[in-house]
């Protein structure tokens, strides 16, 4: 399984590999920093030109240039790229935030746990749902 | 038919009626000119009489004023208004206590608070008037509300301050707080056992931190993400508080019980975390026995107040100011967890209701927490 990660901040980025690590399910995860390079990793454009159409997006809310909205709207908008699960992972606990991006057509929202281990949990369970809910087939299609 | 009987009230003599007159119009003479309050009294738009204290308040000489068109001594932004509540009186409405701005004979600008009434002067319309300055009752006033505005400023500064800080150290806050644990996962028990030691410290005290934070957080929304006042039933409420609290009543074998409760105006979602903070807080510091705890209410006018008794170990009363204070706690970490925000909660919730909390208590005797709402509604300003 082929899983994109957006997010700015490189603590995070690495957290969620060892996050992963810990967990048994087969993913192989790439890292983007911002929407551009995120969009661009999307449209296999510029650098990205050889690599897999993920089969789930962990996205972040606040990134600098183009941030987890617009990146979310752009997906949601494109009838090639909207089929892809989007889960928006984010440290913020705002009502308003959550409803916001539902309204874009999040596949979920799911706010950072504080505690290491219950983001291991929360990680592995979101792969592993999407791992079984997609199959074999699905993936092939993208 | 009884004809009634005219009683004759006319003056004994004319004699006597012209000494009864001079002699009432000499006690108006002496009331109006020595008066502490400025009188006159206007026809046409122009001052036909004035009194000393006028002269003295407008620093003009009497005859400078008299024949003088009265609103020309009013401030011009003012005359508007004074010439319109002049109309109103003079459809037959007296009008007390109607306050305007007044410029002196030094161009000084003064509030005086004036008093009309419509009557006749010399066979013909006129009207009565009689001010008082109170350019320092306005000037202390002003200041008040100037100060007013400038704490409720510092007041919503102050919650954001909070808000912000809490908000946004909770993300960095996460990254030591997760990788000191990723340190501990991997390698507890690979380094000496002073390492083990430092890391479990660190682990410790970063999970500390973010509770703190988070608290903290919880505080200043109750200033930030306050809800519209709505008409809420209490019963409901300590329903609501109760059942959230279902697994720690359950497992304390607590009984909690209630008299009829009123409905009152409120916002629901803080009520509900207010009784739950001191419900809550009954069942964490109990004593062997099973924890009971009664909610009572009393009305005065237009002000409800709920009373919270338990049973526990009570609070020295010493300490019955301070345990409203954030972070504030009266025990170790180790004999009972928590930050001490949650009576700072209750207190900041309470005082947007308008109202009032405190505790009477005896160490070892229990506990009976008073909180006051306001039934006026209003949000406390």
């Amino acid at each position: 399984m082929e899983i994109l990660l957006v997010d700015d901040n490189p603590g995070d980025l690495r957290l969620a590999a060892e996050a992963l690590k810990e967990g048994d399910a087969q993913v192989r995860l790439h890292t983007v920093q911002d929407g551009m390079e995120a969009m661009a990793f999307l449209r296999r454009t510029g650098e990205y030109m050889d690599v897999p159409r993920p089969d789930l997006i962990l996205l972040d809310l606040n990134m600098p240039r183009m941030n987890g909205r617009q990146v979310l709207a752009e997906i949601k908008e494109d009838s090639t790229l909207k089929y892809i699960p989007v889960v928006v992972l984010t440290g913020s606990r705002e009502l308003e935030d959550m409803v916001k991006t539902y309204d874009l057509h999040a596949n979920s929202y799911v706010t950072k746990p504080t505690d290491f281990e219950q983001f291991i949990v929360m990680l592995n369970s979101i792969t592993s749902f999407w791992l079984s809910v997609l199959g074999y087939e699905w993936r092939g299609v993208n | 038919m009884v004809q009634a009987s005219k009683v004759d009230q006319r003056p004994a003599s004319t004699e006597a009626a012209g000494g009864e007159i001079k002699q009432s119009r000499e006690l108006f003479r002496i009331l109006f000119h020595s008066s502490p309050i400025g009188a006159y009294i206007i026809q046409n738009g122009h001052f036909r009489l004035v009194n000393h204290q006028l002269a003295h308040i407008s620093g003009y000489e009497e005859s400078e004023l008299v024949g003088k068109p009265s609103l020309s001594f009013v401030l011009a932004e003012d005359r508007e208004s004074v010439r319109e509540n002049a109309i109103r009186m003079l459809k037959g409405e007296c009008s007390v206590g109607y306050e305007f701005r007044i410029v002196t004979k030094r161009a000084k600008i003064k509030w005086v608070m004036e008093t009309v009434a419509p009557v006749y002067y010399r066979r013909k319309r006129a009207t009565l008037g009689s001010l008082i300055d109170v350019t320092e009752r306005k000037q202390v006033e002003e200041r008040l509300k100037q100060m007013t505005a400038e704490m409720q400023r510092s007041n919503t500064e102050l919650e954001q301050f909070a808000y912000v800080i809490s908000h946004d150290l909770q993300e960095p806050l996460r990254m030591v707080s997760s990788y000191t644990q990723l340190l501990a996962k991997r390698y507890r028990n690979e380094l000496d056992s002073d390492a083990d030691e430092f890391i479990t410290y660190a682990v410790d005290g970063a999970k500390r931190m973010q509770t703190l934070l988070h608290d903290l957080l919880g505080y200043s929304r109750v200033g930030t993400r306050g809800k519209p006042f709505g008409l809420v039933n209490c019963e409901h409420i300590v329903q609501q508080a109760t059942a959230n609290l279902k697994i720690a009543i359950e497992e304390n074998a607590a009984s909690v019980t209630y008299d009829v409760l009123p409905t009152v105006m409120g916002d629901e979602g803080q009520l509900v975390q207010l009784f739950q903070n001191l419900i809550g807080n009954a069942l964490k510091f109990r004593r062997e026995e099973p924890p009971s705890i009664h909610i009572s209410v009393q009305r005065r006018n237009n002000v409800v107040t709920f009373s919270v008794k338990d049973n526990g170990i009570g609070i020295d009363p010493r300490q019955s100011q301070s345990i409203f204070e954030i972070f504030r706690r009266l025990h170790t970490r180790e004999e009972y967890p928590g930050t001490g925000m949650g009576l700072a909660i209750c207190k900041k919730i309470v005082e947007r209701h308008g109202g009032n909390i405190s505790v009477q208590s005896r160490p070892g005797e229990g506990s009976t927490f008073h909180f006051s709402i306001d039934m006026g509604g209003g949000e406390a300003e």
